[in-house]
């Protein structure tokens, strides 16, 4: 274990944690993945909005391709013409951002064109204003991506023998698979749906009724950001933040030829940690929520 | 140059089928809730069944792709794919309970069973009405982690003979991914995306994955060895 | 804009043009290069995959409309994973026989006996009792295995084994060609996805992220084939994108119940 190695795998952490919250973030514009079938459903029931449609193929693999296309570029640049590492970064992201705009504009298009006979219009004004903001999410996470590949391969000791594209899909997958299972929580459960009972999941009798009015005016998909921003995009952020983190620190404090055993025990004490914090979180919630009052069974709480 | 057929090659093949049959089951432990999950109304993890297998072992892939570089011992190295997929698997779910019971405000409950088979908490009073549980109860959480072992040692599985085969990390690494994904779609269509874990009824269809896995392990398997690495033309 | 022809399309018509587009444009490509001594008709193989799309992307249309259960992508990254070891196996095998040209027919064949298998596996051992289930995965992995080859063919340039090795899967950019075509298969029912969802619409999207594969691969093949061919698989990639981006955007115009500027809700939802 070195001091640089330590720092360098800190900074890999550091921007897992940016990459994981701005792709969350990224995803709650859009309202892709989970709480895209909410936003489907609303039409269908009667209700038409005005909020961003981006379905582009769930979010593990659109984030796969984000991150695979801006470590192409990356690669080009490093393998083919020898740039700085950190431009051949800044030039694969905005490749990136340039793609995730053409997938979502299309797939705005397309969803709420299949939805003629429900009354759902495309709105120009949205695609114009609303695919920025995506693409630049996107720009950050990718861009964050694209160095930890490039810090695993060309920095950190041992160098990974995977090639940057690779890695950065792998990642890509991991970043969307924690942003769909994290962030969208805060989407779908909290900002969706902003006038059932709080503390409950949403009703089945609720689907589809999401909130499209404002404090002022018609809900746009800018104001999800907002929100989710303050919770749902640092958790989420905190899950791939961890997970690139743990997973490099034991291999960086112990050499993994001599002290393999060491670096794996090392991971089986975090896994056992964390299950019994969620045990902890189980239990005080439980204690601190109750039960549900409406409950009628013989089952004793 | 012809095919040639050796005891090796057959070692391969089975260790692809058996990295691929630990994947197809580990998929059925992982707690996924799919969409409704998402918005609090299942229990389990509110993503669909093959990304979320397919990030966990994938990582594991990564972390196993790195100690296979500088050792070529089998079982660090799979113990190092299980590992690092371990710690992703547990970090999503703690950060996802983190909001759901800090955002949504709900305990966590399975609707399956009436009492946690681990922790024996009592479980149909905390299941909100017109739901069907939400949260990552204990009993989820562990069997998650017993998926994402299965799913990274079998990661590692399917690396490992694929590094031998061509002694090339990068083409080994995207054969490894082919095949996962291949094996983890399959029990995903036979859960049909969503399962609370090993006690959940569904989870008794698991013979029915492993042997459509098999079938294409093999396939896979016998596509695998036969590409042998040529000289140079 | 109402008078925009669309057209309907039967699946095997499809898989017709799916096997002969992309089989023909693969030889084509080699065809020429090894003629010409150059890399320049590298770009053919990026057409050649877009016929590969339009094949894979209706199969996947087909099945998807069962409902599985798992959403659109699933069946995409099964037929792209299977798609990445298939894809070079017909050539290591057709290589050692030293006989080169026999590659893709290997891998063709293979594949689409592999998602045949599977998707009985699928009927028999999983009851899925999907009827269409044993030969819509038979042209999707067929579909999936030919665009990954054909991808790669205009990557390297070439139908050797070793060169595609070094050139697509040593440099990584098999992952790019993994998932950019998985994308352009499942993306586009994916993004159609509702009850008024048209064929020539999920087709012509399928077409525009083909095109946009193939703006991204001409970035990868600067470092594989050249700077000029690759300048070449760029313009040309640019060019079918733009076109079938504004093909779909009238599309969409088309069947959409109403295209506005901006505005509030429809009258009858406010």
């Amino acid at each position: 274990m070195d001091a640089f190695g330590m720092g360098i795998c800190a900074a890999a952490g550091a921007l897992a944690f940016v990459a994981g919250a701005s792709e969350d973030i990224d995803s709650d514009i859009g309202s892709q993945s989970n709480p895209n079938s909410q936003v489907q459903l609303a039409a269908q029931v009667g209700n038409p909005h005005r909020i961003y449609n981006k379905a582009i193929a769930g979010e593990p693999p659109s984030n796969a391709l984000w991150c695979a296309v801006a470590c192409l570029m990356a690669y080009v640049l490093i393998e083919g013409y020898h740039m700085p590492l950190l431009f051949a970064a800044v030039a694969g992201a905005s490749l990136a951002a340039l793609f995730d705009g053409v997938m979502s504009i299309s797939a705005y298009l397309g969803r709420s064109a299949s939805q003629a006979r429900f009354n759902q219009w495309i709105y120009l004004d949205i695609i114009r204003y609303t695919t920025p903001s995506i693409m630049a999410h996107v720009w950050i996470t990718s861009f964050c991506i694209t160095l930890i590949a490039i810090i695993q391969v060309y920095v950190l000791t041992p160098h990974h023998p995977f090639p940057i594209p690779v890695i950065g899909l792998i990642w890509g997958i991991t970043v969307g698979a924690i942003g769909s299972s994290v962030g969208d929580i805060h989407y779908g459960g909290e900002r969706e749906f902003q006038w059932r009972l709080f503390g409950q999941g949403l009703n089945t009798m609720l689907s589809g009724q999401i909130v499209r009015k404002a404090e002022a005016g018609l809900r746009n998909s800018i104001d999800n950001a907002w929100f989710c921003a303050k919770f749902g995009g640092p958790c989420t952020g905190l899950g791939f933040g961890l997970t690139v983190f743990l997973d490099n620190w034991r291999t960086t404090v112990f050499d993994p030829v001599t002290q393999a055993t060491y670096a794996i025990a090392m991971g089986c004490f975090f896994v056992l940690a964390m299950n019994l914090y969620n045990l902890y979180m189980e239990i005080s919630a439980r204690k601190k929520y109750g039960p549900y009052p409406g409950y009628k069974g013989d089952i004793a709480a | 140059m012809s095919l040639v057929f050796d005891t090796n090659m057959l070692i391969y093949m089975l260790e692809i089928i058996v990295g691929g049959l630990l994947v197809s089951v580990g998929v059925h432990f992982v707690p996924v809730g799919g969409a409704p999950a998402a918005m609090a109304q299942a229990t389990g993890i509110g993503t669909g069944t093959v990304t979320l297998a397919a990030g966990s072992g994938l990582t594991g892939l990564l972390s196993a792709g790195l100690m296979m570089s500088v050792t070529d011992n089998i079982w660090p190295i799979l113990a190092t794919g299980a590992v690092g997929s371990m710690i992703m698997m547990d970090a999503t779910m703690l950060t996802g309970d983190f909001i759901y019971s800090y955002a949504v405000g709900c305990p966590y409950a399975s609707a399956k069973v009436n009492y946690d088979p681990i922790t024996m908490f009592p479980q149909p009073p905390y299941v909100a009405p017109g739901t069907v549980g939400q949260g990552i109860p204990t009993v989820c959480f562990v069997s998650g982690t017993i998926g994402a072992l299965l799913g990274g040692v079998g990661g590692a599985m399917i690396y490992y003979p694929c590094l031998q085969i061509g002694g090339n990390p990068a083409q080994a690494a995207i054969f490894a991914i082919g095949i996962f994904f291949v094996q983890a779609v399959i029990p995903s269509w036979n859960i049909q995306g969503t399962i609370e874990g090993f006690h959940d009824p569904k989870f008794k269809k698991w013979p029915l994955a492993f042997k459509a896995s098999l079938v294409a392990g093999i396939l896979l398997a016998i596509m695998t060895v036969l590409i042998q690495p040529l000289g140079v033309v | 804009m109402d008078q925009l022809k669309g057209f309907k399309l039967e699946p095997k018509q499809l898989r017709m043009y799916g096997i002969i587009g992309s089989v023909v444009g693969i030889y084509l490509t080699v065809g020429l290069n090894a003629m010409t001594g150059t890399k320049v008709f590298s770009f053919i193989g990026c057409i050649a995959a877009l016929f590969a799309v339009l094949w894979g992307a209706n199969s996947i249309r087909r099945i998807c409309s069962y409902g599985l259960g798992t959403g659109v992508p699933a069946m995409g990254m099964l037929c792209t994973g299977m798609a990445c070891v298939a894809a070079v196996f017909g050539l290591n095998i057709a290589g050692r026989f030293g006989f080169d040209w026999g590659g893709p027919i290997i891998t063709l064949v293979y594949a689409m006996v592999f998602g045949y298998v599977v998707g009985t596996l699928c009927n028999k051992v999983m009851k899925f009792n999907i009827p269409i289930m044993e030969e819509g995965l038979m042209d999707g992995s067929g579909a999936c295995t030919m665009a990954v080859l054909a991808w790669s063919v205009s990557l390297s340039g070439s139908l050797s084994y070793n060169e595609i090795i070094a050139t697509v899967y040593n440099t990584g950019f098999l992952a790019v060609i993994f998932i950019l075509g998985g994308m352009a298969l499942f993306h586009p029912f994916n993004a159609n996805l509702g009850p008024d969802e048209k064929q020539d619409r999920t087709l012509i999207d399928g077409m525009m992220v083909g095109g946009l594969a193939m703006f991204g691969l001409g970035i990868c093949s600067i470092v594989t084939i050249g700077f000029a061919p690759a300048m070449l698989t760029i313009v040309v990639g640019f060019a079918l994108w733009y076109y079938f981006f504004v093909w779909y955007f009238r599309l969409a115009k088309r069947d959409a119940a109403a295209v506005v500027g901006t505005g509030l809700l429809p009258p009858s939802a406010l």
